[in-house]
């Protein structure tokens, strides 16, 4: 039986001091630093965006090939290259003012020092709503994902990073390429994270079998897009059920369906990745999709989809696939 | 700005042995593409190949400037499934994307720098576009076109019906000079001819000479670059090119964005 349709679906969203007034990001790495889309729609249509991972000094990135496409997907090893957060915040965050979204800078360090004077440089900045710590980059010799898959370390380098911007809202990033990722969760957590986001890619490789080397000349890379939403969701689950905290859910999201699973998994909110690869306006039609399944459906606020899977009845299960 | 939007497929004709000519409607693209631009092409509704695929604009056919005309070889599985696209269904068309090439300044007495163009596979695909702007400029260019061999070499009546001076070389010799393009290059840029402005598309083992031809020469050489490209809107940064850096090493430089067009010698391919 439905519900009567609601005239208007509220979308808004809160994860714990983030407020977003729908629950679509676009996701670091893959939306530059929001002006790249001025040309296909309007920033505001979304929750917000995550910029490119900044570091302390510009990065180059890696040498080619950086990306390949593999089946239902692709990986990518970029390696990082961003204009550093003095050219962020100099060029790029003054044409973000007043474009009523919420910016998220993604920072990401090679010493726990770096990540502080990252941090440390962009709390207080006008325009900026949140941090997203990069614990969890595959494509780098030292930092990112280093950081990412040691429990005690998260804990460290998040409670650094907290005191460094105490004004601003700290979103962790998680890496999937760990044992348990709930350990570093609630390791996050212990160090003060307000919100946790995952996953990041999975460590990925490709070879050309009749060169016989691989394809990325970092030789590895970060798998993203449709193929790691199994595996993604899986993880948000998992999480959400483990982790006292608000979830950014991502991987392989492309459609208003994709994101609203991730909802029902435990994710507050979700970011748009590789979709935006294939099409710039994915998190535009994702965020009005949302809109429109949740009037036909009756619900009336999209945030109450929020952790409502309906598991099976009996012995707990999910833990080991048999 | 680039626009997005479903194109419809007007025609679609195989014309030589795994090579088709697409016609898509697209008057927002056509309007604003210039020589050297390209869109991201989506190449069939599922998710498997996921990306879209980086085209060259071939032509702008007519007056109206409605329609884009792309022309592809099937290299892979992106290429397979776009040429299995029936005239009437409608693809995704993200352009136009890119730089493209620099132009003479339109004549006005004087003689403009004769114009060379230099193809090697599938990047005759460019060209039509490039010759219908050069001849508007008063530019007759001159085509030189390498291929493995004659099978290889498509799209011929597109530049002759143009009056172009078309060069052709194979690399078995099945059709024109045996060997690559740049045999057909280099007595040109040695001669004491005026300089010539080179623009060339194709492999990069043959840009690469190409270029190298052209600073030694110093001939004025335009190349337009391939890459993997996954999102032709300068995001991702995966398409880079290397160019020349400083003491720490190369800068790199995006293909879609910043190309894909570059100076000979800009770039080190």
């Amino acid at each position: 039986m439905s519900r009567p349709a609601p005239k208007n679906v509220d979308v808004a969203v809160r994860l714990g001091p983030l407020e977003l007034k729908n629950p679509v990001l676009a996701a670091s790495g893959t939306f530059g630093y929001g002006t790249e889309f001025d040309a296909y729609f309007d920033l505001a249509a979304l929750g917000g965006f995550v910029t490119k991972g900044l570091s302390l000094r510009p990065r180059r990135g890696n040498a080619a090939p950086r990306t390949c496409e593999t089946a239902c997907g692709m990986l990518n090893a970029i390696g990082l290259a961003n204009v550093g957060v003095e050219a962020f915040l100099d060029e790029k965050l003054p044409a973000l003012r007043g474009r009523d979204t919420k910016v998220i800078a993604n920072v990401f360090g090679e010493t726990q020092d770096e990540y502080v004077a990252v941090a440390r440089r962009l709390n207080g900045a006008a325009g900026l709503h949140a941090l997203e710590l990069n614990l969890s980059c595959p494509n780098t010799e030292r930092g990112g994902m280093a950081f990412g898959t040691s429990p005690a370390v998260i804990r460290d380098v998040v409670q650094a990073v907290r005191r460094a911007a105490p004004d601003l809202p700290l979103i962790v990033k998680l890496t999937p390429n760990i044992t348990d990722i709930a350990e570093a969760g609630r390791a996050a957590r212990d160090g003060g994270a307000d919100i946790l986001s995952l996953v990041n890619t999975f460590l990925g490789m490709a070879i050309d079998l009749d060169s016989r080397r691989p394809v990325l000349d970092n030789v590895v890379g970060g798998l993203s897009g449709p193929a790691i939403k199994p595996l993604a969701l899986y993880m948000v689950h998992r999480v959400f059920r483990e982790v006292d905290l608000p979830i950014i859910g991502m991987g392989g999201i492309a459609s208003a369906r994709d994101a609203l699973e991730f909802m029902v998994a435990g994710s507050s909110a979700v970011q748009i990745g590789t979709a935006n690869f294939v099409e710039p306006a994915a998190p535009l039609r994702v965020a009005q999709d949302i809109r429109d399944w949740c009037r036909k459906r009756g619900v009336a606020a999209v945030r109450d989809l929020v952790g409502t899977l309906r598991l099976p009845a009996g012995p707990e299960r999910g833990a080991v696939a048999g | 700005m680039p626009v997005d939007l479903a194109a419809r497929i007007l025609a679609h004709d195989a014309i030589a042995p795994n090579h088709f000519l697409m016609t898509l409607e697209a008057p927002r693209i056509a309007r604003a593409a210039r020589p050297g631009q390209f869109v991201m092409l989506q190449v069939h509704e599922g998710r498997d190949p996921l990306l879209r695929r980086p085209m060259s604009v071939c032509r702008v056919p007519g007056g109206s400037r409605r329609r884009v005309a792309i022309l592809y070889k099937v290299v892979g599985e992106g290429t397979q499934r776009l040429s299995r696209q029936r005239v009437g269904g409608r693809l995704a068309t993200l352009g136009p994307l890119g730089n493209g090439f620099r132009l003479p300044a339109p004549r006005r007495g004087g003689t403009a720098a004769p114009a060379l163009l230099v193809a090697g596979g599938v990047g005759i695909a460019i060209f039509p576009f490039l010759v219908d702007a050069l001849r508007r400029r008063g530019v007759r260019p001159v085509l030189l076109y390498g291929a493995r061999s004659a099978r290889d070499l498509v799209a011929l009546q597109m530049f002759r019906s143009r009056g172009v001076v078309v060069r052709l070389a194979t690399e078995d010799g099945s059709r024109g000079t045996k060997g690559f393009v740049t045999a057909l290059l280099e007595p040109l840029l040695r001669g004491s001819g005026p300089r010539p402005e080179i623009y060339a598309c194709g492999p990069t083992p043959m840009l690469r000479a190409v270029g190298d031809l052209a600073l030694e020469t110093g001939a004025s050489c335009q190349l337009a670059l391939e890459s993997q490209m996954p999102c032709g809107i300068g995001v991702c940064l995966g398409c880079v090119v290397a160019c020349p850096g400083d003491a720490a090493g190369p800068i790199y430089r995006r293909v879609c964005t910043e190309g894909p067009v570059f100076a000979a010698g800009e770039v080190r391919l």
